[in-house]
């Protein structure tokens, strides 16, 4: 089942969620559901997920989903799939959803236990940096130089965006990726291939959020490419740590990070300063990215 | 799932019910909308054929639904595909990526599926009109075809006795096969056409009779009268006129070119003279002088190269003067130079040469002959088209005229406008419109035969070519496909606007306005 | 069946292996540890049946037992004071999720300062988190209020926790009467509550509800919490004639013609039953059932025996308002006509009760200043 594949019966998302027009997260766990396949089982945690699920009795995924409170998804997930292994159901892919604040923030100390325990489930973070469905509010996911409500103008979200992806592979789990909305091809074999690997996996979708980036809502998209191109959001896989691979590489001749930002009301204010800044830090951990993927290439010629 | 106590409640925490119910299509100010917009192919086609869409319907394997929307506009996809000269093609954007589609390839495969797998129509009611066609060239044919499919019952007369008019005498049969005529006249036959061959307008039949017997005439009798060049030497043996050679060659008259060719003009029938020349036996050499430059030629440039591939020599800028006789054989043409400034041609008599040959063919373009309608009363209703109106044309323009004329016919018994096919608003759709981007995302299928890699290879251009990216990329799964093809689910559809702003042929528009 | 001379956590982890589990999640804190290391002991040497997680925290204990719970698994997780603090959004939101999930708490005092002596108020600040609440008096009551904890919860659907005083009860061996696995399943039987995530079935469960319904789930769980009393005799009934002995919500020794009564719940009530022979003319009321709380069962012992007077040994205190049993109970008899006076003794901190205290408070008179509240530092 592919999911540019067109067939009804095997989205897993119900149209008439309560998403809001052009929600990058709405199409990340359409995406990420349709390549799962029906045997999962999302453990979601508070997040714009925990709206756009919508209200007992009403259902917008054909799959279980068990709620959860905000920092304990990567813990509830545990005893989902042990409690799912205790009950037989040994093939039902457990699925951990959460924010990026449920991620990179509250939830961080439960994602890194289950992690290191190598717990046996897939841990999705949809990025839509920063605390939306409060009224995006700064998270530590929040890009630097980004206007948030809890850094109005003249503020700016001071300091780098976590790299939970370093830290992920830090803990050398068998497999994590990033991914996101503008190439689902990618996400799908990425997804796909998780769903292959026993253990921790981990998954981070960048996920454009419309009302809280500034962005049109036809852009979302768009916005997501261009992310990809600009080297801001690279594209990639690690597993166990070690074995590092890009998968859609970056495209700085066809974008410049002014144009990916210009898309985005919450850079309005970023002036040259603060615009070089990023760019440097971009450059940096692109550049670290394509040392690692260049050793594995070397080890592997050896 | 629940157990009791918890059941009477269990549904308040438990939700199994489709959220579907919520129609959040009341959420939309703006609503997306398929609209097909132009496309370069088609604006560069003769018969604005919707060509992006049946290369969507070849791409799917669809032949059928391929050739209905072809029959649109155009009921001889074979005889197209061999002779149009494709400004379709040299139009296309893909050119901008990596190649043009061979548009015209597909075309020639629509139009070989037709003839093969031709199934005469379902029972058509019969208007009981009836109608004469004059001249059986693809004006008079193309009105014949949409003439019967609308019922009506349809004579053609030809004066010759072989039927197409300049397909089976004016192109050669290396460009068009004779069985593709041949098997096109058989399917109009068998669609209830009735033809009637050595029957010339003025001698054998009086136009004004015809009323007698038919209810309307469409006259499209072509434009046969050579245009003669006035030069000494003209009236000479060895001497033809394009048409006429083409025409007994197609016809199997054999005539003596001795080994050396000369072919004055630069339009499609001196490449066609040219190029068949070479097919005579006993002919060695052919050359081909035109008065102005290669980039000012109007014949179709493939066509030229072909000519120069095959061997025929091309001499630009020179403009006869005279053939040169002796005896009453021509022995050259005598030719100066001329080359085309602001004011005209300059010709510059004082270089001039001769070239030597055995034989001239004169390709100086053809007239129609307008005595005809001197003959009809007064009053009296006539419909005329094709070559005989435009001046010597093209196939596809002829079979749009005869298209045109079936309408007109038609709107004279029925409620039915005139009307070109749509054209469509706004601007062509440019190469850096599109949004290939998306794309990516998209497996291309393996298909099995080359017209359907080929017609997969499109870019759509203006025109859903079901590639699905709106259904890919829709959040709210509110893009269907209906009957294959894509529709936007209003009940559901928020009006982000994705679906339009990523549609790869940027066939959809947003337009103002909610549920 | 037979004595073994085990600890209050050893009791409490062997009626876990006894019931027989799917999954213990738990995380180390003092003074509960001899019960996640005994279970890890039973893991070890194969006879927990389920797996035994160590989590990072407390609050994952509780998710993770939360997940598995979800699946129709039995889950149990023990912990402590500052532990339990942290759990605190999960001990809600196992209870309203309907998770019979059963966790020890082993009582003791909450910081700042750090202390490890067994103040009740870090299981009492739960009060209203939906748990039951049982309170156990020694190593025996451990062992059996657990095994019954697990039926009492499936039951009910909602989540139990069995607590009883740091070191007094953990650490503190005594004999107990520990019967075998088979007996033991002969009872709980297999997990027979109804799995709410089923694989293949959809199912949002818990989103977003509206006041109103939210509204209706907690009178539901209401409701049903006051099904206790009913069941706990049921239980009780099945357990005697399994193991010769059974309880009471409240245990009550008042003897002949004694008005006043002291009221406990845990190890100080043990305190009060030894103490009670020099004790002249007082009985005593223990509290084994605190959520849902016996009022009508405490109305019906006062009226029955026409007490007058009613002693109330609090090793807690809500402070502001004072000991949190002694409140409980003056509000559950603000309904007789003749309520009996309530003392309040307060050993907040987890300070000891001795039987000098008992008698020492017992000989104040009504008239006196301090005869309403004493505190544990008074003596």
């Amino acid at each position: 089942m592919k999911i540019a594949e067109i067939n009804r019966q095997d989205e897993m998302i119900y149209p008439g969620h309560n998403a809001c027009p052009g929600c990058g997260a709405a199409l990340a766990v359409r995406y990420l559901t349709k390549a799962l396949g029906k045997n999962i089982v999302l453990v979601l945690t508070a997040s714009c997920w925990s709206i756009i699920s919508g209200m007992p009795p009403l259902t917008a995924l054909k799959c279980p989903i068990l709620h959860c409170p905000f920092p304990s998804a990567g813990s509830v997930g545990s005893g989902v799939r042990r409690g799912l292994n205790a009950r037989g159901h040994h093939d039902t892919t457990v699925v951990v959803l959460a924010g990026d604040g449920g991620t990179f923030d509250i939830g961080l100390q439960a994602l890194s236990g289950a992690a290191q325990r190598n717990e046996d489930y897939i841990f999705v973070c949809y990025d839509n940096e920063a605390y939306m469905n409060t009224g995006m509010q700064t998270s530590s996911a929040t890009p630097f130089g980004a206007r948030t409500n809890t850094a109005p103008y003249p503020l700016y979200k001071e300091g780098e965006k976590k790299d939970i992806m370093q830290i992920m592979a830090a803990h050398t789990v068998p497999y994590a990726a990033t991914a996101t909305v503008a190439f689902p091809a990618d996400l799908e074999e990425k997804l796909k291939t998780a769903q292959k690997v026993k253990g921790f996996r981990f998954i981070h979708i960048l996920a454009p959020c419309p009302p809280g980036w500034g962005t049109e809502s036809s852009d979302t998209i768009e916005v997501s490419r261009l992310a990809v191109a600009t080297g801001f959001f690279p594209l990639y896989e690690v597993r166990n740590g070690t074995n590092w691979k890009l998968t859609v590489p970056a495209d700085i001749k066809s974008a410049s990070l002014s144009q990916y930002l210009g898309l985005q009301r919450r850079f309005k204010e970023m002036d040259d300063r603060r615009l070089n800044e990023l760019q440097h830090e971009i450059n940096r951990d692109y550049q670290r990215l394509l040392d690692q993927v260049a050793k594995v290439t070397a080890e592997t010629q050896q | 799932m629940l157990q009791a106590p918890f059941k009477e409640t269990a549904a308040y925490a438990c939700g199994t019910t489709a959220i579907s119910v919520n129609k959040t299509g009341e959420w939309r100010f703006l609503t997306p909308e398929r609209q097909f917009r132009q496309s370069p192919c088609r604006q560069g086609c003769l018969l604005q054929g919707e060509v992006p869409s049946w290369l969507d319907a070849v791409k799917r394997g669809r032949w059928e639904e391929a050739w209905q929307i072809m029959s649109h506009n155009n009921p001889f996809p074979a005889l197209t595909g061999y002779v149009c000269f494709n400004p379709c093609q040299e139009n296309c954007n893909r050119d901008q990526l990596d190649q043009g589609i061979a548009i015209r390839e597909v075309e020639k495969a629509i139009g070989e599926w037709r003839l093969k797998n031709y199934e005469p129509s379902k029972a058509i009611m019969k208007k009981k009109r009836r109608i004469a066609v004059i001249g059986s060239g693809p004006a008079g044919l193309s009105c014949a075809y949409y003439l019967t499919q609308a019922g009506y019952m349809v004579t053609v007369y030809e004066r010759s006795a072989q039927l197409g008019g300049m397909l089976a005498l004016g192109i050669p049969e290396y460009r068009l096969p004779h069985r593709i005529l041949k098997r096109e006249l058989e399917i109009l036959s068998s669609e209830g056409v009735v033809f009637k061959t050595n029957t010339s307008l003025g001698s054998d039949l009086v136009l004004n009779d015809l009323y007698q017997e038919y209810d309307q005439v469409f006259l499209a009798t072509g434009a046969w009268i050579p245009r003669m060049s006035g030069l000494p030497g003209e009236d000479s043996d060895h001497v033809y006129n394009a048409l006429d050679f083409l025409s007994n060659y197609n016809t199997g008259v054999l005539q003596k070119l001795g080994s050396s060719v000369v072919v004055v003009g630069g339009g499609n029938a001196a490449i066609d003279s040219a190029r068949t020349a070479l097919r005579v036996n006993g002919v060695h050499h052919v050359t081909l002088l035109y008065r102005r430059s290669r980039l000012e030629m109007p014949a179709d440039q493939s066509e030229v190269e072909a000519a120069e591939r095959e061997g025929v020599e091309l001499i630009f800028n020179v403009l006869p003067r005279s053939i040169e006789t002796k005896g009453g054989r021509v022995k050259g043409v005598t030719v100066d130079h001329s080359r085309t400034d602001r004011y005209g041609l300059l010709v510059d008599s004082s270089t001039s040469f001769c070239r030597e040959c055995d034989s001239v063919i004169m390709a100086l373009g053809q007239l129609a002959d307008y005595s005809l309608f001197g003959t009809l009363a007064s009053k009296q209703t006539l419909f005329a088209g094709g070559d005989l109106i435009s001046g010597p044309a093209t196939v596809p323009e002829a079979i749009r005229a005869g298209r045109l004329a079936a309408m007109a016919i038609r709107s004279v018994y029925e409620d039915f406008e005139v009307c070109e096919q749509e054209i469509l608003a706004g601007e062509v759709v440019s190469f850096e419109a599109l949004n290939l981007a998306a794309k990516v995302n998209l497996e291309l299928q393996q298909k099995e035969a080359e017209p359907q890699r080929e017609a997969e290879r499109c870019l759509g251009c203006g025109t859903c070519n079901s590639c699905g990216i709106c259904y890919l990329f829709c959040p709210d799964v509110a893009v269907d496909q209906v009957d294959g093809k894509f529709e936007v689910n209003l009940d559901y559809c928020k009006g982000c606007g994705i679906c339009v702003k990523e549609c790869p042929a940027q066939a959809m528009v947003m337009k103002g306005g909610g549920r | 069946m037979a004595f073994q001379m085990i600890s209050g956590s050893q009791a409490a982890a062997t009626a876990v292996q006894r019931v027989g589990v799917d999954l213990v999640a738990a995380y180390p804190i003092t003074p509960q540890t001899a019960i996640v290391e005994a279970l890890a002991d039973f893991s070890a040497k194969g006879e927990l049946g389920g797996e035994f997680v160590s989590v990072e925290s407390e609050y994952a204990a509780l998710a993770c037992c939360n997940g598995a719970a979800a699946t129709g698994a039995r889950v149990f997780t023990a912990t402590a004071s500052h532990g339990l603090a942290y759990m605190h959004e999960m001990i809600h939101w196992c209870s309203g999720a309907r998770f019979p999930i059963v966790m020890v708490n082993v009582n003791r005092t909450i910081g700042a300062p750090w202390c490890l002596d067994p103040d009740q108020g870090d299981s009492l600040s739960q009060r209203d988190t939906g748990w039951l609440q049982l309170y156990c008096a020694n190593a025996q009551e451990v062992f059996d209020m657990v095994i019954q904890a697990f039926i009492i919860a499936e039951e009910l659907l909602l989540p139990c926790m069995v607590v009883f005083d740091g070191f007094y009860i953990s650490h503190t061996y005594e004999a107990v009467d520990v019967a075998d696995a088979d007996q033991v399943r002969k009872l709980v039987g297999p997990p027979a509550f109804a799995p709410q995530v089923i694989p293949g079935q959809p199912g949002n469960l818990h989103g977003l509800s509206t006041g109103e319904t939210h509204l209706k789930l907690v009178k539901d769980r209401h409701q049903t919490m006051l099904r206790l009393p009913v069941l706990f005799n049921k239980i009780n009934k099945a357990f005697a004639k399994q193991f010769g002995r059974s309880y009471n919500i409240l245990e009550t020794q008042i003897p002949s013609g004694a008005k006043r009564a002291i009221v406990a719940a845990g190890a100080t009530a043990e305190t009060v039953r030894w103490a009670l022979p020099v004790l002249a003319d007082t009985g005593l009321i223990q509290l084994r059932v605190f959520r849902p709380f016996p009022a009508a069962e405490i109305r019906q012992v006062i009226e029955e025996n026409e007490l007058t007077e009613l002693l109330v040994v609090d090793r807690n205190c809500s402070v502001g308002m004072g000991g949190i049993f002694a409140q409980e109970l003056r509000s559950a008899l603000y309904e007789l006509p003749k309520p009996p006076q309530v003392r309040s003794l307060i050993l907040a901190g987890g300070v000891d009760l001795t039987e000098q205290m008992l008698v020492d408070l017992l000989q104040t008179t009504g008239n006196e200043e301090n005869f309403a509240l004493r505190w544990g530092d008074e003596f």
